[in-house]
């Protein structure tokens, strides 16, 4: 009996508790640096695609395209691409756009900053530079609630549950539906509306804008403070079912969270 | 997660996951609480604690249960024992199986009046003891977390044969009752991830609702509400080096 007391005295400060220490994810202790001269940079060689900014839309119209990465990139409207101004900054960066102006003046690199800068168009510093940072690691990413294409919008009316008119009535209201949508988040970026910024998809070379398929997860970028229990459930009721993923962007650096919803076992 | 048995080779680590499951975690509670019931222990109020005086098969099923720790033998066989506020009211209101002296005339407190000393003692007893009560309840070993910054360190058995999987923290549902002024900013979520992780351990919080309830008697704890939730942190490197692995074994 004794004995056992000085174990436990002895163990007092570790409880009988594990000091099993290892360093998880040691690589992450390195930052995922992107300043330009050590990203690698892809070769575009002669592939540099050609699109015009429209200032009321808030996006880039592609005029001449070039390369792959067009499967996962820009929604398609009326057989034209677009692209929203983090795809646009980001192939800029990557001197794979050529964007030219209404007098088909190429915009510098430059003017694109300050364009995100403003806040303007539905996108901010930071969430251009965690869509940056999953992009560039292969990840397909869109604007919450934004169509990659009409099609997907199509094939996502079963054509059972319909007849005649109303199908064209329906198809109708969710295209209008998809626009208002587009013009609302195209425009100045409200801060305040508490909803996931971007729908996201693990890299797939097998991707189809005309049809998608569910986001592997959707994700809201922080605006401050790490969110609350209730906020985290507006988030989430917005997700419909899709996990959702919390990311802070600090000085460059792009760290993710889940705040998975638990339940610990009854043990026996 | 599953559950990281203790041992220096597997052998041993299935050794101790045997002996948890031969005695179970509820069985050895159940054991303490009928001979705590048959000997009529008592503790005594002691500021930010209880204390008790126990000895032989009581000592033992203390140990074995996990509640507490020995303070001193004061006497042959006889071990001054001290309990946290929420392991002695869970012994006292759940279990039913421990009464607490503090009268001049030696007469038990009653729960009201525990819980009313329990709460003067500490602003935020209700929410810490309904977390462990939850986690109690559902046979999880529940033990003070502060040497991990947290509030409480749960275990799937006796932390002598199993490693502690989460590190738990009480918060509140909403921002407004700030309990515990935990995770209120990103370098608190940092921090506790990162210290939590280079140990083995995922950060649970418990989000409670007290659903408005006034906690003026522990009756009010059968409609707070609790929320478990883990936070982690994710690594878009990882996880796409797995989807493209997976996409080559096609």
């Amino acid at each position: 009996m004794e004995e056992k007391v000085c174990e436990c005295s002895s163990n007092e400060n570790s409880d009988y508790d594990d000091d099993e220490f290892y360093l998880q994810n040691a690589s992450d202790e390195e930052d995922f640096q992107f300043s330009p001269g050590s990203l690698p940079k892809l070769q575009f060689r002669n592939t540099k695609s050609k699109g015009r900014w429209n200032e009321e839309m808030g996006m880039a119209e592609l005029l001449e395209k070039n390369g792959k990465m067009w499967v996962t990139t820009g929604i398609v409207r009326k057989g034209k691409i677009y692209t929203s101004v983090e795809e646009t900054l980001y192939l800029m960066e990557l001197e794979a756009f050529d964007l030219l102006d209404n007098d088909d003046i190429s915009i510098s690199l430059s003017k694109m900053y300050e364009k995100v800068a403003g806040g303007k168009f539905g996108c901010c510093w930071e969430l251009f530079e965690a869509y940056r940072h999953l992009k560039s690691l292969g990840y397909i990413i869109a604007r919450h609630d934004v169509a990659w294409s009409l099609k997907s919008v199509r094939s996502s009316i079963k054509s059972s549950d319909l007849e005649g008119t109303e199908e064209n009535k329906q198809l109708v209201d969710m295209v209008s539906k998809v626009e208002v949508s587009i013009d609302k988040l195209f425009g100045d970026l409200k801060i305040n509306d508490l909803k996931p910024d971007f729908d996201v998809y693990l890299p797939n070379n097998r991707f189809r804008k005309s049809s998608p398929g569910d986001p592997n997860f959707l994700l809201y970028l922080s605006r401050g403070h790490p969110p609350s229990k209730a906020e985290i459930e507006v988030l989430e009721r917005q997700c419909g079912g899709i996990p959702l993923k919390i990311c802070l962007v600090t000085e460059g650096r792009v760290i993710f969270f889940s705040f998975d919803k638990v339940e610990l076992p009854v043990l026996t | 997660m599953a559950p990281r048995w203790k041992g220096k080779d597997a052998k041993s680590k299935k050794d101790a996951e045997a002996e948890a499951l031969k005695e179970p975690m509820s069985k050895i509670i159940s054991q303490l609480q009928s001979s705590f019931v048959q000997s009529n222990t008592c503790g005594f109020l002691s500021d930010n604690c209880v204390h008790l005086a126990v000895q032989g098969e009581q000592l033992d099923l203390l140990d074995k249960a996990c509640f507490g720790r020995p303070v001193r033998i004061v006497e042959k066989d006889m071990y001054w024992f001290q309990l946290t506020l929420e392991e002695a009211f869970y012994l006292c209101y759940f279990l039913k199986c421990l009464e607490i002296n503090g009268r001049a005339d030696d007469s038990p407190l009653s729960n009201e009046e525990l819980w009313r000393y329990f709460k003067s003692k500490k602003e935020a007893f209700p929410c810490f003891y309904k977390v462990y009560s939850h986690l109690r309840i559902k046979n999880w070993v529940v033990r003070s977390g502060a040497q991990y910054g947290v509030d409480f360190i749960v275990y799937r058995h006796h932390p002598a044969l199993v490693h502690s999987e989460y590190g738990v923290l009480v918060l509140s549902h909403d921002n407004d009752a700030d309990l515990n002024g935990r995770l209120s900013v990103w370098s608190d979520v940092h921090c506790s991830t990162r210290l939590l992780g280079s140990v083995a351990k995922t950060l649970l919080v418990l989000y409670i609702n007290k659903n408005g309830q006034n906690d003026e008697s522990p009756l009010c704890l059968a409609n707070y509400t609790i929320e478990e939730r883990t936070i982690s942190r994710w690594s878009p490197e990882q996880c796409r080096e797995r989807s493209v692995l997976t996409f080559l074994d096609l």
